[in-house]
Formats: structure tokens, sequence, C-alpha cells
């Protein structure tokens, strides 16, 4: 999603950074509607063992959560080599 | 008896409230103007900004709520926590710069910048009322569930408390009071709640050496003369202990089966913890009611497998259900979970707080670290809680307030306090979104009073007084909601009345006011009129039968985001291209 009022390549950033975090939200739910369950009964998606005995339901969990972070952090680390844009300029 | 009122926890909670009421006075010398009042001259730091973002986020449905709906229902708790914290790249993403840089002092400001039309600015202020007031109950209800345990006091004790002491928060330092409070708070919340889950780790799991529990089933009834609890009258002088007193007089939630029939496991590292937890064998208890009418709670044994996945909960069985409309129900709450945060008028207004764009980011990742640590504890906190020994089968709410209790006193009247200050913080941000839609959005700008600096001030103030009373009045009606439900319905609102016209705005150069005007309304009324005819409501509100409410529910899923988003985009859409092109009044677009 293009964002305005930003500086050209933090805008490409922001718009690569949501639409990455966006799909990858969209297949743990997608997951969890349509390929967990079958009948009532766990038969795959989040109920598979992802590693070190914990499911994926869980460890795409924390995954959201803790990516969430990590693409946020790049975004201010990146984004601030373009931090000399001139205050309330467009685009 | 599960509950018990301490000296120390009394002193604990006066302390909080004492220094939270000075603080405020202290400040209220700089929310004299109206930039002072409503945005805190949009002096904050960054950080401070961040951390105050987590306070104002992190309410009582967050805290209370999904620990509580964690150690009942397990994995569906953290289903709010993943969509809770995901919003926030929306926020992060999309909206925190344009709209830094768009607004003044409220949500109006921004979706008005371009227009300047008085109809805009009525239908946003209506939109934050709305949006406030869904929020406000729960976290009012949560208020009330907090003084009992902790001061003995009735819920509507604990309503009005928390109603008085934000209204002064508000009415005395605005914004730059409602600041610190949040920013004390976010800084207790996720500090404290990482020592109890330090202490939960350290403690293991271990199954209880009397499992007394497991074969008892306990029965409420309430008839024409009063409350019985297990055969016996609840009498109003004993109602505090009785309630809960529960056949063999303990509380419930255990280990039924460790791994290797294990008797503790003695400290677990995070992963370990719920590894164990995954393979072992849980007590839960299933709330139903026998011939008589009497409310039942019978014990089921659980896997911790099972209980790791979702789709235990009322809320989100559909996806257990092969019923295509009950996993619609799923998606949609979840979709409006994502984008209903960045659409959050209480949130939106703390990006004024900051000085520019650059900032208003900055606090957004700093925002987003403290809310994700926060989220990551609650699994902990609520499987802690599930395995306690001492939870209230009759109310998820008081979970993590009940867990601490098993650490001492000491514990539990640090986290009831925090509970508290919990509930301080995010009231008092809605109050402030709703004291700025009623008197700048509405007073000065739709009915064009002309007020002076001061005057605003005054107006902002007497609306937080208004507001505080009419959430005091709600928290006392809505007392026996389960409180993360309602927060449901306010992101449900505010993702389809106001996202399309915000990122619409911000993002297509052919909006026009009509446009706006006309998604905001449709989005709003669509979202409501869906509400209210859903089965939840009917159910949880009306008081339906399950079978009635599905039965008697106008549409086929209760939650309506999926549909009233999209909606909200095509309408803008629609009624911008039949319009004129926009003409720009003024402002700052740059879309």
């Amino acid at each position: 999603m293009p964002t305005s009022h930003r500086p050209g390549r933090r805008r490409w950033l922001a718009t690569t950074l949501f639409w990455i975090y966006s799909a990858a939200y969209a297949a743990f739910v997608l997951a969890a509607a349509f390929w967990t369950f079958h009948g009532g009964e766990p038969v795959g998606g989040l109920a598979l063992p992802a590693f070190a005995g914990l499911s994926v339901a869980v460890v795409a969990g924390f995954g959201l959560i803790a990516g969430a972070f990590v693409l946020a952090m790049l975004y201010a680390v990146c984004g601030s080599h373009d931090e000399a844009e001139t205050p309330g300029a467009h685009r | 008896m599960i509950y018990h009122a301490s000296t120390l926890s009394i002193a604990v909670f006066a302390a909080f409230v004492a220094s939270v009421l000075v603080l405020s006075f202290w400040l209220a010398s700089r929310a004299k103007s109206a930039s002072g009042y409503f945005a805190a001259h949009g002096h904050v730091g960054w950080f401070v900004n961040g951390i105050a973002f987590a306070g104002d986020y992190l309410s009582a449905a967050s805290f209370l709520g999904i620990c509580g709906m964690i150690a009942f229902y397990g994995y569906d708790g953290f289903l709010y926590s993943i969509g809770y914290l995901s919003g926030w790249i929306v926020a992060l993403f999309v909206i925190a710069e344009p709209v830094k840089k768009l607004g003044k002092f409220t949500l109006a400001d921004a979706l008005n910048a371009k227009f300047d039309s008085r109809a805009i600015k009525l239908v946003a202020a209506i939109s934050t009322l709305v949006i406030s007031l869904f929020y406000l109950v729960p976290q009012m209800v949560g208020a009330g569930a907090l003084v009992k345990p902790l001061l003995g006091l009735p819920h509507w004790a604990g309503v009005v408390m928390v109603g008085a002491t934000v209204t002064v928060i508000v009415a005395t330092g605005g914004m730059v009071s409602t600041t610190w409070v949040q920013f004390i708070k976010g800084t207790l919340l996720v500090i404290i709640c990482a020592f109890v889950v330090g202490l939960i780790l350290q403690r293991g799991f271990s199954v209880p050496q009397v499992a007394i529990e497991s074969s008892e089933v306990q029965t409420i009834m309430k008839g024409t003369t009063g409350t019985i609890v297990n055969g016996e009258i609840l009498s109003p002088e004993n109602q505090l202990d009785s309630k809960l007193r529960w056949k063999h007089g303990v509380g419930f939630g255990s280990v039924a089966v460790l791994p290797g029939g294990a008797i503790s496991t003695g400290p677990l590292g995070p992963l370990a913890y719920i590894k164990t937890f995954s393979e072992s064998t849980i007590t839960t208890w299933r709330k139903g009611s026998d011939a008589s009418g009497a409310t039942t709670f019978t014990p089921v044994q659980r896997t911790g497998k099972d209980l790791l996945l979702p789709g235990s909960s009322p809320t989100f069985k559909g996806v257990r259900s092969d019923s295509l409309f009950a996993k619609l129900d799923f998606l949609s709450l979840m979709l409006a979970l994502f984008l209903g945060t960045a659409s959050l008028p209480h949130i939106l207004i703390r990006y004024y707080t900051v000085k520019d764009a650059a900032a208003a980011r900055k606090s957004t990742v700093v925002g987003i670290g403290a809310i994700g640590i926060f989220y990551m504890l609650t699994l902990y906190l609520g499987i802690g809680a599930m395995t306690s020994g001492a939870l209230d089968p009759t109310d998820s709410n008081m979970s993590a307030p009940l867990l601490a209790q098993t650490f001492g006193q000491g514990i539990f009247a640090v986290i009831s306090a925090v509970a508290f200050t919990t509930v301080l913080g995010t009231v008092s941000g809605l109050i402030m979104a709703g004291a700025g839609a009623v008197a700048h959005d509405l007073i000065k700008d739709y009915f064009a009073i002309k007020l002076t600096d001061l005057q605003q001030v005054r107006a902002g103030k007497l609306a937080a007084i208004g507001l505080g009373a009419a959430a005091i009045v709600l928290g006392i009606f809505f007392e026996k909601m389960n409180v993360t439900f309602l927060v449901g319905w306010a992101f449900n609102v505010a993702a389809s009345a106001n996202l399309p016209a915000l990122v619409m705005l911000l993002f297509w150069k052919r909006t026009t006011k009509a446009g706006v005007i006309s998604a905001m309304s449709v989005g709003l009324l669509a979202s409501l009129a869906w509400i209210l005819a859903s089965a939840d409501t009917l159910e949880k509100v009306f008081g339906y039968s399950a079978i009635d409410a599905t039965a008697s529910a106008l549409v086929p899923f209760s939650q309506p985001a999926i549909v009233t988003v999209p909606l909200g985009f095509v309408v803008l859409i629609t009624v911008s291209l039949l319009g004129k092109r926009p003409q720009v009044v003024h402002g700052d677009r740059g879309g």
C-alpha cells in the first residue's frame, strides 16, 4: 500500500513490509479456519508439530508477535536514513 | 474461600490512586490551553509516547480478559493477543505518519483536513463517541470486578471509584496527565507481568496431592429464595465467602497428569514450560445447567495439546466447525482486530502529542515492542492461572489476580493495583478522545460556537465529567458481560466506520467529501446494525438461549467486519466517482 508524505525509499519499505506481514497474518488466520480441523478433529495446519515439541499454532503465534517488532525495527533503522526530509513535505 | 481483602492490598491500591491524583493536579498547570489540554502541546517525547501507547492500548480486556480466556479455554485467548498486536502493523506502515501530519487534536481533524466540512466533523465525532463507549464498558466492568477481591466492596463501588478517579485525571491535566498515567501504567504492567511469569516458570507444574475436585459437579441455583451454592443458601452476611465456598473449599484449575506420571516438574524454561503443558492432561471446567435450571460446573479432562489449539471457546468455536458461516465469523473477528487498532480514536489522538512524523513512527515502534512483550507473557499468565488451583469458574476476568494470590498477598496486592492502573490508563484515553470529540469537533466546529482557547478547555473538561458519569452508569449496567467480547465490537465498529475513510483519504486523490461522509455513516450504521441483529447480541445482551438466539438472528454470523469494511470502501469509491472531483480547501494531504 503506497503511503503519502514519505520519501520514496521509505514509502517502498513501508509498502513491502506491510504486505509481507499481512500475508503472514492472512496465512495464519486461513490455516486456523480451513486447514487445522476437519469434522472437529485436528488434521493439520496449526495442529502440526513445528520444533522443540511445540505446535505450529504456538510457534506461529509467537512468530507473528515477534515478527511485528522485527519489521518495525527494520523500518525504524532503514527509514532513519531518510530522516532529513523537510518537515511537512509531500510527495 | 477464594477472595481475601488484605490491608496490604488496600495500602498499595490507595497509594497508587493518591499518587496518580497528585500527579494530575501537579500537571494541571501545563494544560491550560487547548493545545496543552487536548495534545500536551505536542511536546511528549517519542519514547514516553511509545510506552503511553502501551498504557493506552493494554486495557482490561487485554490484561483481565485475555488472561481469563486463556485460563478457561487455552489458545483462544492468545488469538486475541496475536490479533491485537498485529493491528499495530497497519498503524505503523499505513496510518501513523500521515495522520500526524494531517491532524491537530482529534480523528475528525485528520479526516477533515482536506475538506473543511462540518458534516465530516459530525460523523467523525459520533463515530468517536460510539467506539469510545463500546470500549469504555468493558473497562468499567473490569474495574468493578477488581475491587471485589481487593477491597471486599461490591461491583458498583469499583466502577464509581474508577469513574471518579479518571474524571479527575482528565478534567485536571487533560492529555498531559493522561499521558503520564498511561506511561506509568504501561511500564508497571509489563514489568510486573514479566516478574509474575518468572515466578510461574520457577514454580513449574505439579499435580495436586489430593485431586478432590476432579469428580465433583458444582451447582449454583438462583431462585425466589436467593442464590444457592451447592445446596447452601447464600446470605448477605457471608456472600463473598460462600459464593465461592465450593465443595471442599478449594479453587479450581489443575494439572491432572504430567508427562511420565511425574508429580512435579520443578523450574522450567519458557519453551519447556509450553512443551510440558502440551504433553500434560489438564482439568478444566465446563459451564452448563441441570434439569432444574441451576448452573453447573463440570470437570472435564483435556490434553494440553488440544488446549493449545484454537476453537475451544464460544467466541472461536467456529474454527472447529465445518460450517462456512462459523468460519466466516472467526475470519471477520480476526480482520477486525487487524484493521481496528489503527482506527481507534483514543489511539490515533496519541499521534498528536509528539512533535513530528518521525517521532510518531519511533513511538509506534516502541509501543509495538512493549505491547508485544506483554502479549507474549499472556500465554504464560493464562496457562499459569489454568493450572494454579485458584480459578473462580464463575468469573474468568479474575484469573490473573487469583493467580497472583497463589504467590502471596504481596504479589496479589501489586497485581491488583496494576490491574487497577490498567483500567485507569485506558479509560483516561477513552474519555480524553470523547472529550475532544464533544468540545472540539461538535461544539466548536460542527455547531460553530465561537470559543476562546480557555473556553474550549473548559468545554473539554465538562465533557470529560459527563463522559465519566456515563461510563459509571454503563459499567454498573453491564456487570455480567465478558470484557473481551465487548472490545471485539469496538474493533469491528472502528474498522468499519473509520478505516475506509482514513485509508482512501490518504491514498486516493479522487476521494470526495461526500464519499468520506457516506463511507463513515454506512460503515458505522451497518456494523452497529449487524451487531444488534446478531446471535451473540441476542444471547449475551438480551438473554436469549443459544438456540433461540441462533434461530432469531437476522445475520448469518456475529462479527460484521468482513462485510462492513469492504462495504465502506465500495461506498466511498462509488460516491466519490459519482460526484464532482474534490476541491482542496486547505490542508496538507499529499495523497
